[in-house]
């Protein structure tokens, strides 16, 4: 049975105030009657006896037009108060309509390409455009809004400002294409409180969550969307409405990390080649996986990987990398639901010839005289036979360091130089913010005076050079602090396990101590073991790497020259592969800035040569435009806008063709769908209505209350103009 | 020409002749003022005795032309006569207290309906002098304040312009009843120049034309109203105050305007009628426009008597 009068207002302050503006007219009429001009009048029978003739008339008009002119006041103070007529009301289903803002929150990451396979969809976004649609088609043309918002990293707004033209706002809808970003829930619903915050006129806001409902994609928010749902609930007082779209038994086999284990390759070391299989949901845990290097399948051909959602890691050995560009490819081989993410790239740069320069601060006589001679060998031995070592060495005095172009070098060992001037250390800090290696070998030329005033400044040191220890020739001499048993760095992994390498044999009569702070983010490799008479002694640091934009600093505390008697550690076996693991470790690939995820963009480092203006072309062919800037160090760069689709893209420099390789973001491949429960938790504990992947049934239960104020404003205007045409026709109008 | 129609015509108009002071002087300027405007001389007496020959000017009536001279000396002389008296005009003026209502200003000065009656008054009564016509007054209220026998001397003038000036304006009208005393009054068939608002008793006013008619004089009514009268523009609450003790009113004029100007309209239309049926010219003044509309009816009238 229908209700007569059932109202709730938006805001009711402003019916109490049409309350008391319906007194106004009354007020007026009873001043008028008190104040009034006083005209001494001739004609006053015939005023008279118009009075006695009309006074009836005329009283009958007054009062009409007085209660016609507080129903104005009253009814302005009810339509602005937007009453609210419930479902039932009769009145509201007369002259109600239905007026609010609806914000579609639509997820549109690279998981929902999830190939769900429904009728007319084939995928979880064709889904999600279907529902809004529907929705959207649903609501009332000229009183009800739409702002629409994708959640796709980075969240945007397809439709920010609320538009009323439904045709538009579904239009916009179909608009909305698939990213290959990660899911950004939290910037998604941060637009969307921002949108309801804006449009404070609409009394009825409701919002449409349309997703799949992933975990990483909830439960990665923490506090943020806890908070973001409790304002929303605030905001959206018609109601939070969540579509999953998830499909039961929802699955995913991805290839979500590929990298190479070395830092650097070489033509003449095999590379190992670790690749990442997860496999999220109730699909099969066999995954076969086929390695490919450029375009070329790989032998032994597809390998078996028993996949779970824990780190799966396969590793490939590449064994006859030729110098140059290469793509490696891990892709998983079948069929699955969300194939985007089945493959992933690696492009590695392998060095053919790795070039170092190494600048001596001490010439002294014969083949092993200098400063640097010993630590050429050793990188070296056969000195310009490029077959023998994959390093090519140049050695020359610290004189001839200024006329030299460090960019032609991947890594420059300072051995024993004493005085580095300002410039000098300031293009030594260039280098090494664009790539290179720097090592510090120490030397009796070097002052901590100059050191700290140079390279110290230009971040080129672990810590300032504080003292240099020198044992006595009756004390024992220092040793460094090697346990081939114990925890070693990364850069000693080879010497882990092998006894009598020399390492713990090597004597040190002297070195430079440095002072390095222990909150900085030097790494310490190796120490030396405290001096007898004082065994608790904090340890001085040997060897320390730090990084400096995206090279390395190696600081080496003692001499590498032989010559110097500053150790014996030369004289042992593990010296020269000491020197290569150092070499190794810290010399880059220089393929990090090929190496992208979607969302990020390509930066051409400068010291990429250059033949012709570069031209990026994504995986489709399609041209992306690259643009001139200039990078922190104020050098001139070639930067493009984010990438947004994973695949190979081709960069033409004039002299090469290389590829670069942008993959997705990682953590996203995860579809395993959270619970309701754990999806109201993650919004705060809101209340939530929940609907399926299909569009509900239209039900009086999911209809917003009818606004009147419309309505109400009508029978206003309209009592306006019989006001009007009332005081014309009764006399009671002031003419011109 | 236009120009000195301008010049003359600016002293017709109310506003203007409110600041003039002296009543002599108001009515000098409305008949000089009219009489410019006609190229005509308004002294030319109508009598049978010749007195002398004069030369023609432009704009004198060609009957009076001597045509036995111009035969004989080709040069054209007019005959002038004696001027005689031949009109007995009594101006009868309302001096009754709504006569005083008065809605126009002008820096200060005010145009009431009874300024408006006397200026009239004292234009013909000037004019009726200069022509050697009697001239008499008679100035009532609820009765026959001051009544002056037709005179043609030329002090008359002067005095009716005094008595006019002198009168105080405080009580009702009651028309009829002076009209009958005034018809009793009167020996010799006249022409009765009646100025008043004749807010008044509609049959006793009948009554009383009718016995000045019956009396055979000729009798003019010229019913002078207020533009505000004839308007009635008010727009906010007003409290009317009636003159002549008709009571107060509190109203919004807007509401009941129609209906007031239907009943004033109403009286005059039956005013009109009554006068029509006596054959009594009837004329409604607005006291806010130009008084020549008097006048011009009055020397209609006197030339159609004249004939």
């Amino acid at each position: 049975m229908a209700t007569t009068l059932a109202f709730a207002f938006v805001s009711p302050l402003f019916f109490w105030a049409g309350l008391a503006l319906a007194a106004i007219p009354i007020i007026i009429h009873i001043l008028n009657r008190r104040r009034f001009r006083l005209v001494p009048w001739a004609a006053m029978d015939f005023l008279l006896r118009a009075m006695r003739k009309n006074r009836r008339r005329l009283r009958f008009e007054q009062w009409l037009l007085l209660v016609t002119r507080c129903l104005i006041m009253l009814l302005a103070g009810l339509a602005l108060a937007r009453p609210l007529g419930c479902q039932s009301s009769t009145l509201a289903n007369l002259a109600g309509r239905r007026t609010g803002l609806h914000v579609f929150v639509i997820d549109n990451s690279y998981p929902m390409a999830y190939q769900a396979n429904r009728p007319g969809a084939r995928t979880q976004l064709d889904q999600a455009k279907i529902i809004a649609k529907a929705l959207i088609r649903r609501l009332s043309s000229g009183g009800e809004s739409v702002a629409i918002v994708t959640a796709g990293r980075p969240a945007a707004a397809v439709i920010a400002s609320p538009a009323y033209d439904l045709a538009a706002a579904q239009a916009a809808v179909d608009r909305i294409e698939q990213s290959y970003g990660g899911t950004d829930e939290a910037g998604a619903l941060a637009l969307a409180r921002d949108i309801a915050r804006a449009d404070s006129a609409s009394a009825n806001k409701s919002l449409y969550l349309i997703d799949d409902s992933t975990r990483v994609a909830w439960q990665g928010g923490g506090d943020a969307l806890q908070r973001l749902g409790r304002e929303l609930a605030d905001l959206y007082k018609t109601g939070i409405t969540h579509f999953n779209l998830s499909v039961p038994g929802q699955s995913n086999r991805a290839v979500v990390a590929l990298s190479c284990a070395q830092s650097l390759v070489t033509d003449r070391f095999p590379a190992d080649f670790v690749a990442d299989v997860r496999a999220y949901g109730p699909g099969p845990a066999q995954s076969k996986l086929v390695w490919t290097i450029d375009d070329q399948a790989a032998a032994p051909g597809a390998v078996a990987v028993n996949a779970s959602p824990q780190a799966s890691p396969s590793t490939y050995t590449a064994t006859a990398l030729s110098g140059g560009i290469h793509v490696i490819a891990a892709s998983i081989d079948g069929q699955d639901p969300l194939r985007i993410d089945d493959t992933r790239y690696c492009v590695v740069d392998v060095v053919s010839q790795l070039k170092v320069l190494i600048v001596e601060g001490e010439r002294g006589v014969g083949g092993m005289g200098s400063s640097g001679a010993f630590l050429d060998t050793a990188l070296n031995p056969g000195g310009n036979d490029r077959k023998s070592s994959y390093v090519a060495t140049e050695r020359i005095s610290d004189l001839e360091l200024g006329n030299k172009i460090l960019g032609d070098y991947r890594c420059i060992c300072l051995c024993g130089v004493g005085q580095i001037q300002e410039s000098t250390a300031a293009d030594l800090e260039k280098f090494v913010r664009q790539g290179g290696t720097l090592m510090l070998f120490m030397g009796d030329p070097v002052t901590a005076e100059n050191y700290n005033a140079t390279l110290y400044k230009h971040h080129l040191l672990p810590g300032p050079l504080t003292k240099r220890v020198t044992v006595g020739a009756d004390q024992p001499p220092r040793r460094f602090a090697f346990d081939p048993k114990g925890v070693l760095h990364r850069l000693l992994a080879d010497f882990a396990g092998h006894m009598n390498t020399g390492m713990e044999a090597a004597e040190i009569y002297s070195y430079w101590q440095v002072d390095v702070a222990p909150d900085s983010k030097v790494e310490r490799v190796l120490d030396f073991l405290p001096a007898e008479d004082a065994p608790h002694a904090p340890p001085d640091p040997a060897i320390t790497v730090h990084s400096l934009g995206a090279g390395r600093v190696l600081f080496y505390a003692t001499s590498a020259d032989p010559n110097s008697e500053w150790t014996t550690f030369m004289a042992h076996q593990a010296y020269p592969a000491l020197m290569h693991m150092l070499i190794l470790g810290t010399v880059g690939g220089g393929s990090d800035w090929m190496n992208l995820s979607v969302g990020q963009a390509l930066t051409v480092p400068p010291s990429i040569k250059l033949t012709a203006s570069p031209s990026l072309k994504d995986p489709r062919q399609i041209e992306v435009p690259l643009r001139q800037t200039t990078d922190a160090d104020g050098q001139s760069v070639y930067r493009s806008p984010p990438l947004q689709r994973p695949g190979l893209y081709s960069l033409a420099t004039g002299l090469a063709n290389d590829k670069i390789a942008v993959n997705l973001p990682p953590q996203e491949a995860d579809v395993r769908p959270i619970d309701d429960a754990a999806l109201r938790l993650a919004l705060g504990g809101i209340d939530l209505r929940l609907e399926g992947d299909a569009v509900p049934a239209q039900t009086a239960a999911v209809e917003p209350p009818k606004d009147l104020g419309w309505g109400v404003m009508l029978a206003v205007l309209v009592l306006l103009a019989g006001e009007c045409f009332l005081a014309m026709t009764f006399g009671h109008y002031r003419r011109a | 020409m236009t120009q000195l129609d301008t010049d003359y015509r600016k002293y017709l108009q109310p506003k203007t002749l409110a600041r003039i002071a002296s009543l002599d002087l108001r009515a000098r300027l409305i008949v000089e003022g009219l009489m410019a405007g006609m190229h005509r001389s308004p002294y030319q007496g109508i009598s049978v005795e010749f007195a002398q020959h004069r030369q023609y000017v432009p704009g004198d009536d060609i009957r009076h032309v001597d045509w036995k001279v111009f035969a004989k000396t080709d040069k054209i002389y007019l005959k002038q006569y004696l001027e005689e008296t031949n009109l007995h005009l009594i101006c009868v003026v309302d001096a009754s207290q709504s006569m005083g209502y008065s809605s126009i200003r002008d820096d200060g000065a005010t145009w009431s309906k009874y300024d408006h009656a006397t200026a009239i008054a004292a234009s013909l009564a000037y004019m009726a002098v200069q022509q050697q016509d009697s001239v008499g007054l008679a100035i009532f209220d609820s009765e026959l304040k001051r009544f002056f026998k037709p005179s043609n001397s030329p002090g008359q003038w002067k005095v009716v312009a005094k008595e006019l000036m002198q009168v105080s304006r405080l009580r009702k009208t009651q028309t009829g009843r002076v009209l009958d005393q005034i018809a009793e009054k009167l020996t010799h068939r006249s022409l009765i120049v009646l100025l008043s608002d004749f807010f008044d008793d509609i049959d006793s006013l009948r009554k009383g034309l009718r016995h000045l008619r019956y009396r055979k004089h000729e009798v003019m009514a010229f019913q002078i109203l207020d533009p505000m009268e004839i308007e009635f523009p008010f727009e906010d609450v007003t409290l009317f105050k009636g003159l002549e003790d008709l009571g107060e009113l509190l109203t919004e004029p807007r509401s009941l305007r129609a209906s007031y100007l239907a009943e004033l309209n109403a009286f005059t239309d039956e005013l009109k009628r009554t006068c029509r049926g006596m054959h009594i010219d009837f004329t409604r003044m607005n006291s806010g426009e130009p008084l020549d509309v008097a006048l011009s009816a009055f020397l209609a009238t006197r030339s159609a008597s004249i004939k």
